[in-house]
């Protein structure tokens, strides 16, 4: 009953080229609808969690009032995720009637941008932390006001952080999007739990490759926005220790909070 | 600076909107072929296997000519299908005939006139060395006693009680006077299992439990997930005694089996089973799937039968 | 509020009464959920030292390593407890794929945390422990690995609390672990919602994760002495 190695990959390279399943039906969700459903579940997640984060990092930063703000998110990533779905629909999914999937849509929404605040909030607070003390005071010296400071000083000189955030928070989004399917969403997902249900491995791990894949375009398209904004005379300086791996960023933050 | 801010934005917001007009033009795909029939302006809700299963929409499909118009992807009879039909997400559903929601939300079990759906009673599944002569009588005796509305009221009691399924199943037995210490199984150990729903643990539970108080020394191993886990431990010996239910377990050794009558399934059931397996006596308690919709649906089309769903509507 | 040690009841704060009802299955289910978080970060910890200090060692590694490591941890772990079986020839249902899967990550963070938590270790600072006669490994283990600790043990907390809650997520595919009383709440919550099983396993995973770390803190503290003398 076991599959064999190599009979699976071929059969997963058999779904996965099978034009059949790459459409829709009104039975079965083609990979192509699954990938707008999972991009779509991903996006209103990151933009909403960008709205929120991403300006009051920077005013955590900026002003250094409320940094217990940014323990409170970085503890939120204590929470299992399962779990906090699974509570919020139970919450949710019965205030809904009709045909509409928002009892399940809104939890799950709620989930990932709890996953996604911590990453950029605390990158964004600690890009704007990082500024040297010596490049503020010239900013000042300059005649700039608070506001100039921050917008052309010092969040110029966050980006990099910034991105690292953004970045780790949208692998985190891709990734838990799947566990939509459990609460019956569509997206990506659908393909492995549904073939876990159907005893079809080949739907399943198909599922899987093209959640990795859309983690990885995703990524790639984001280091690529990265280098096109970020100024080059930040990234010659910081490039090295700021690196371009997210997670860096969330350890030197967690460094230094453990140091301090 | 700002322009570049700007531009990624543009693009962000140029990705969005490309997406989610991919994302919506396939959920809003409807109305498809078979010309007007009930079920082809309705939505089923049901496991991912139902898609594909034999007696699953191919079964509807060829016994009755019912398609319906789409399938939305819900859970194995759990609480997303109960409360997806409740509220009005999806039209008719698959459900198990056991479930207390069927009664406590009105709901409309329609009939199954040509046996789509195979006979499901349950039946213990033990390894043939511990199928002693006392081993056999304990459980027969429980066999006999079950029915379909007795594990109705049990599962009702775990799933809307929040009650043990360890003491509903105690309590069972004290009811049907099962609980009588004895000394039939004694010197038999058997490993007990149960799949990971309600009624299932129930069972494991009472089978345990009568055969403990009949001197057999058991463990019992419980809610393990599916069959593809639980069923090659018992193969191999790992798990001596499990709840089944006769269909399913058929199909699931013999993928083309097409026996239906509970007699018929029972038959094929014994035949088919590895030599170190044995089926001891199948229950009148049946729990099968069956196609579920709202009375008010049921009252709106007049459906009585699956084969009403594919009057012209 | 009548009874509040009933489990039948379904408010919210009734889980010690749920939890004081399936003691032994909660603890089974807690203890595979701990073991489930911790080997793996042991693992990746003993498979990331040797690999980290070889990308430090020989500078031309560093890159490639980073590129592979960073790519295991953009696979979801979903699709890598999926994918994992077929690739090893193991059953698709063989519950070590989730120790695997997760030492997996842990090892691909880790590396990263030990390469750079190396390369902190200042260059007089190895001079002076060459100077001193330390071999290459002596120093390794004497002098550059006790500095690089704190730097590791950030490491090693972000991993270990990740991976409580992605344990979890390994219930939803029927492996025993907390993750399950969230399966069990759901599939008891059809007329109304009942939160005990999912209110306890949400508190049961955060104290796992908080007491985790706490321990993954003190085992730092124990081995760095030297920090406590210096006031920061």
């Amino acid at each position: 009953m076991a599959p064999g190695g190599a009979l699976v990959i071929g059969d997963v390279v058999g779904w996965l080229t099978d034009p059949a399943h790459w459409q829709s039906t009104p039975f079965d969700t083609g990979i192509l609808g699954q990938l707008g459903a999972h991009v779509w579940f991903c996006l209103i997640a990151l933009v909403i969690a960008l709205v929120i984060s991403l300006p009051l990092g920077l005013w955590i930063g900026h002003t250094g009032k409320a940094t217990w703000l940014v323990t409170v998110a970085n503890a939120v990533r204590a929470l299992p995720t399962v779990g906090v779905l699974v509570l919020l629909v139970v919450i949710i999914a019965p205030n809904f009637y009709g045909r509409t999937n928002a009892g399940y849509l809104i939890p799950t929404e709620i989930v990932l941008v709890l996953l996604a605040v911590p990453p950029i909030l605390s990158n964004a607070y600690a890009g704007v932390q990082n500024v040297s003390p010596a490049v503020r005071d010239a900013a000042f010296g300059m005649g700039m006001t608070g506001p100039q400071v921050l917008l052309r000083v010092e969040l110029p000189n966050a980006l990099p952080l910034i991105f690292s955030g953004f970045r780790s928070a949208t692998l985190q989004v891709i990734a838990t999007a799947t566990i939509a399917s459990y609460v019956t969403l569509g997206g990506l997902g659908r393909f492995i739990y549904d073939g876990l249900a159907q005893q079809d491995y080949p739907q399943m791990i198909s599922g899987g490759l093209l959640v990795a894949a859309l983690a990885l375009a995703a990524d790639l398209l984001l280091a690529l926005a990265q280098r096109y904004t970020v100024s080059r005379g930040i990234t010659g300086r910081a490039g090295r220790q700021a690196g371009s791996d997210s997670r860096v960023a969330v350890l030197n933050e967690e460094l230094a909070s453990e140091t301090a | 600076m700002k322009t570049k801010l700007i531009a990624v934005a543009a693009i962000a917001t140029t990705l969005t909107m490309g997406l989610s007009g991919c994302g919506s033009s396939s959920s809003s795909s409807s109305s498809s072929g078979s010309g007007g029939t009930i079920a082809s302006k309705m939505i089923f809700g049901g496991p991912p296997e139902f898609k594909t299963r034999v007696d699953g929409i191919p079964g509807l499909e060829k016994n009755y000519g019912v398609t319906f118009g789409k399938y939305t992807v819900t859970d194995t009879g759990g609480p997303v299908t109960v409360n997806a039909l409740k509220r009005g997400q999806v039209d008719a559903v698959d459900l198990f005939t056991t479930d207390p929601a069927i009664a406590a939300n009105d709901f409309v079990i329609l009939e199954d006139p040509k046996a789509n759906f195979a006979a499901q009673n349950i039946v213990p599944i033990v390894s043939k060395d511990k199928a002693t002569p006392g081993v056999r009588q304990v459980l027969n005796g429980i066999q006999s006693k079950l029915t379909t509305d007795g594990l109705g009221k049990m599962i009702g009691e775990v799933a809307n009680a929040k009650k043990d399924p360890a003491d509903v199943a105690k309590g069972w037995l004290t009811d049907n006077s099962l609980d009588t210490t004895g000394s039939s199984a004694k010197g038999v150990s058997l490993t007990v299992g149960s799949a990971n729903f309600p009624e299932n643990v129930i069972l494991a539970n009472i089978y345990a439990e009568a055969l403990k108080a009949q001197g057999a020394s058991i463990q019992t191993k419980l809610n393990i997930g599916s069959r593809e886990k639980y069923y090659p431990a018992l193969e191999k010996g790992s798990l001596d005694l499990f709840p089944e239910y006769t269909g399913t377990i058929l199909t699931y050794i013999d993928k083309n089996a097409t026996a239906t009558s509970p007699a018929d399934v029972y038959a094929a059931l014994t035949k088919a089973l590895p030599a170190n397996l044995v089926a001891l006596d199948q229950a009148d308690a049946q729990d099968s799937d069956a196609v579920v919709v709202t009375k008010a649906t049921a009252a709106k089309y007049g459906l009585k039968t699956i084969a009403d769903l594919a009057k012209k509507g | 509020m009548i009874r509040p040690l009933d489990s039948a009841s379904s408010s919210p704060l009734h889980f010690f009464g749920y939890f004081l009802d399936h003691r032994s299955e909660d603890l089974g289910w807690l203890w595979d959920h701990t073991w489930l978080s911790v080997v793996p970060v042991v693992v990746g910890l003993a498979l990331a030292l040797p690999l980290g200090w070889l990308a430090r060692r020989y500078q031309w590694i560093y890159p490639p390593m980073m590129s592979i490591t960073g790519l295991l941890y953009t696979i979801p772990s979903i699709a890598l407890f999926v994918l994992i079986p077929p690739v090893l020839g193991m059953d698709p249902l063989n519950p070590l794929q989730v120790p695997i899967a997760l030492s997996l990550y842990s090892t691909a963070l880790l590396v990263r945390v030990v390469a750079d938590g190396l390369g902190a270790v200042s260059e007089e600072t190895v001079q002076a422990a060459t100077a001193l006669g330390y071999r290459p490994v002596g120093r390794f283990f004497r002098v550059e690995l006790p500095i690089a600790v704190p730097v590791i043990t950030a490491g090693l907390r972000v991993a270990i609390v990740a991976n409580v809650s992605i344990v979890a997520v390994a219930g939803t595919i029927g492996m025993d672990n907390l993750g399950r009383l969230f399966d069990q709440g759901f599939t008891l919550s059809v007329s109304q919602p009942y939160y005990p099983p999912i209110v306890l396993g949400i508190v049961l995973c955060v104290l796992l994760a908080l007491v985790l770390d706490l321990l993954v803190v003190l085992v730092s503290r124990m081995l760095t002495p030297w920090r406590r003398a210096v006031p920061s």
